[in-house]
């Protein structure tokens, strides 16, 4: 039986082949994430097709209203235009560390970690001591007279934005520094000799060997992104309301646990979708 | 000399042990104890001044706190028969929707004095906590000479440059303020005329904060983030005393009343009972608002109130006072809250 596994033509790296008796080990880990994770997943479901009646209503329901389609649309527009803003602020700063003499990338790596360390709440409120009409920005800005109106930084998409940006960047800034300091620069010096302008090396050597960073990065911050509940309302104003809250209103509020849920089952859909898409795109096994 | 396995099965031995004592030390400790839950901040120590401290004396039995008040989590630990608190502090309107629902235990009247309670606010399934009046605070430095008066004002942004503030949840009261803004007499505000209320709040929907929180709206109007807004009175007197340039506008005020429940399936039935006697009487009720300038619910409390306090309670402002109508807020509360949050979404 050994030689039939060895000697089998190879599949393609896409979906490797799982070897049922490998999986003893995980055991322990497995049946903690069934009863823990899976089993009130189940339940929530459940929850879903039959309170308060029977059937598919509150699925009905969600789909077909104009409300919840606009705010399931600003999620993930707002997911979307976090993960574009993080990316551009984050693969300067991941290239930066990854080229830096070690003890200055490692001083600033320590800031990264400890900024992402530290207790979200916090940070949200600290972001709105910075952001208010009243706030040190405005006051600041006022103070030199750049502007002659506080500005609006809060309680609306750009609050959001600015917020959960910051909390998403040590998100995409580690892998994408893992991805990049894997570049072996003799590549780039070779691309260099053969005549490339720096620009070029940019777009045809060093961004598609980062491309696994990059898309690993994107994906973690994407889907963090369409779950966030306290920051979207704490920085946020109700007109671009995120699904999270909306499950909060549904479940706290109005004490509709099968709207709340079925509404939750439709973001774990249409992101489980993502990922799959994702995983087809890149490969299963070239996942970091 | 000590091996590893050795060293490793004392270690076992000692972890098990701990883990064994402090299992039944921790459910003793819930046991023992009264949970109360309220919305935190300033009101909630009031009410641990007033209420739990004196209880814990009285009766020798300690009472955690516990918070802020979740009626999902309420729903949730009634409905699963594992309830853990055991006098909640909820808002009037919903008491009234959870009686109905089913979620509390009566109010065993023989331990609590029926006598002198305001009947507006205690009924069958809970006693009143505390009444308030929604009112028009302002930020005197956003506001300048002017001095806002009447809920009409909060809607001139003309007169009145600036964002205001309202509570966040559909609860009865920003509705109402939106129809006696727009000139509907108090006799008449029920039932509501939610078309008529929405379009005005729409009006200057742009220029709305939410408050979630007492301590939210707190902050917002201290720190001039908002001009003008609707408040709780007891807030905006701690708002003052704790020295922000903000003031008050009583007229037209809201009144409603926090109501103190006993969630159904609770552990502590009878020490929530006489918890429930202290706080509604008249000098439980007086310590509270002393403390708060929250208005008594127990009409015995009026003459022990301090002084100096009486032009900070909702009783002394009965004069444009209106109250809101709970048990229309219960009846109506779903179709009322997808509205609300359809709006607030839009």
């Amino acid at each position: 039986m050994f030689e039939a596994i060895s000697t089998a033509p190879y599949r393609s790296s896409r979906f490797p082949r799982l070897r049922l008796g490998g999986l003893r080990p995980a055991l322990p880990a497995l049946i903690f994430l069934f009863l823990f994770m899976v089993v009130p997943l189940s339940s929530l479901l459940l929850l879903s097709f039959t309170t308060p009646e029977i059937g598919l209503g509150n699925y009905t329901k969600l789909l077909a209203d104009a409300t919840y389609g606009r705010v399931l649309l600003n999620t993930f527009s707002v997911a979307g235009l976090v993960t574009v803003v993080s990316l551009l602020i984050g693969y300067p700063v991941a290239w930066l560390l990854a080229i830096l003499p070690s003890r200055v990338s490692q001083l600033l790596f320590a800031i990264i970690l400890l900024s992402m360390w530290t207790n979200l709440l916090a940070r949200t409120y600290g972001w709105m001591v910075l952001l208010q009409r009243t706030g040190v920005i405005n006051r600041l800005l006022l103070h030199l007279g750049l502007i002659d109106q506080p500005l609006s930084l809060i309680n609306n998409l750009a609050g959001v934005t600015i917020g959960m940006t910051y909390i998403m960047l040590p998100y995409i800034i580690l892998p994408l520094h893992a991805t990049i300091s894997a570049i072996d620069p003799a590549i780039m010096q070779a691309a260099a000799i053969t005549g490339a302008r720096p620009r070029q090396i940019f777009w045809h050597v060093m961004l598609p060997m980062s491309l696994p960073g990059i898309g690993a990065g994107c994906m973690m911050v994407f889907v963090m992104a369409l779950g966030y509940y306290v920051t979207p309302a704490l920085l946020g104003g109700t007109s671009n309301m995120m699904l999270a809250e909306m499950i909060a209103q549904q479940v706290q509020s109005l004490l509709n646990w099968g709207l709340g849920s079925a509404a939750a089952f439709i973001l774990l859909a249409v992101t489980l979708v993502f990922y799959a898409v994702y995983i087809r795109a890149v490969g299963l096994g070239r996942l970091r | 000399m000590i091996s590893r396995r050795h060293l490793l099965q004392s270690a076992g031995i000692g972890a098990g042990a701990l883990a064994l004592g402090a299992l039944p030390t921790s459910r003793l400790l819930a046991a023992g104890n009264l949970t109360f839950v309220s919305w935190g901040g300033t009101t909630q120590d009031g009410q641990k001044a007033s209420w739990a401290e004196p209880f814990a004396k009285q009766s020798g039995m300690g009472v955690l706190q516990d918070g802020p008040t979740d009626y999902g989590k309420l729903k949730a630990m009634v409905d699963a028969g594992n309830t853990v608190w055991d006098v909640v502090d909820v808002e009037g309107d919903y008491a009234f929707h959870a009686a109905e629902a089913g979620l509390l235990e009566p109010i065993d009247y023989s331990i609590v004095k029926k006598e002198n309670l305001d009947p507006r606010f205690s009924f069958e399934y809970g006693v009143g906590s505390f009444y308030y009046s929604f009112v028009l605070g302002y930020n005197k430095d956003a506001v300048g000479s002017k001095t806002p008066e009447g809920w009409a004002d909060i809607f001139d942004t003309t007169k009145f440059p600036g964002k205001r503030s309202f509570w966040k949840w559909s609860s009865p009261g920003v509705l109402e303020m939106a129809l006696l803004a727009d000139g509907v007499p108090a006799d008449k505000l029920y039932p509501l005329d939610l078309d008529r209320a929405f379009a005005k709040l729409s009006s200057i929907k742009k220029d709305i904060l939410w408050w979630a929180s007492g301590a939210e709206s707190q902050q917002q109007l201290a720190s001039g983030e908002v001009a003008l807004g609707k408040f709780w009175n007891g807030r905006m007197y701690a708002l003052e005393q704790s020295g922000a340039n903000t003031g008050i506008s009583w007229k037209q005020n809201m009144a409603l009343a926090d109501i103190l429940v006993v969630p159904k399936g609770t552990k502590n039935k009878e020490a929530a009972m006489k918890f429930l006697a202290l706080a509604a009487s008249p000098e439980g009720q007086a310590a509270m608002a002393n403390a708060t300038a929250y208005a008594p619910t127990n009409t015995a409390s009026l003459p022990m109130i301090d002084k100096k306090m009486t032009s900070t309670l909702p009783s002394e402002h009965a004069d444009s006072q209106i109250t809101l109508d709970m048990r229309y807020w219960a009846k109506n509360r779903d179709a009322i809250g997808e509205r609300w949050y359809a709006w607030q979404a839009a």
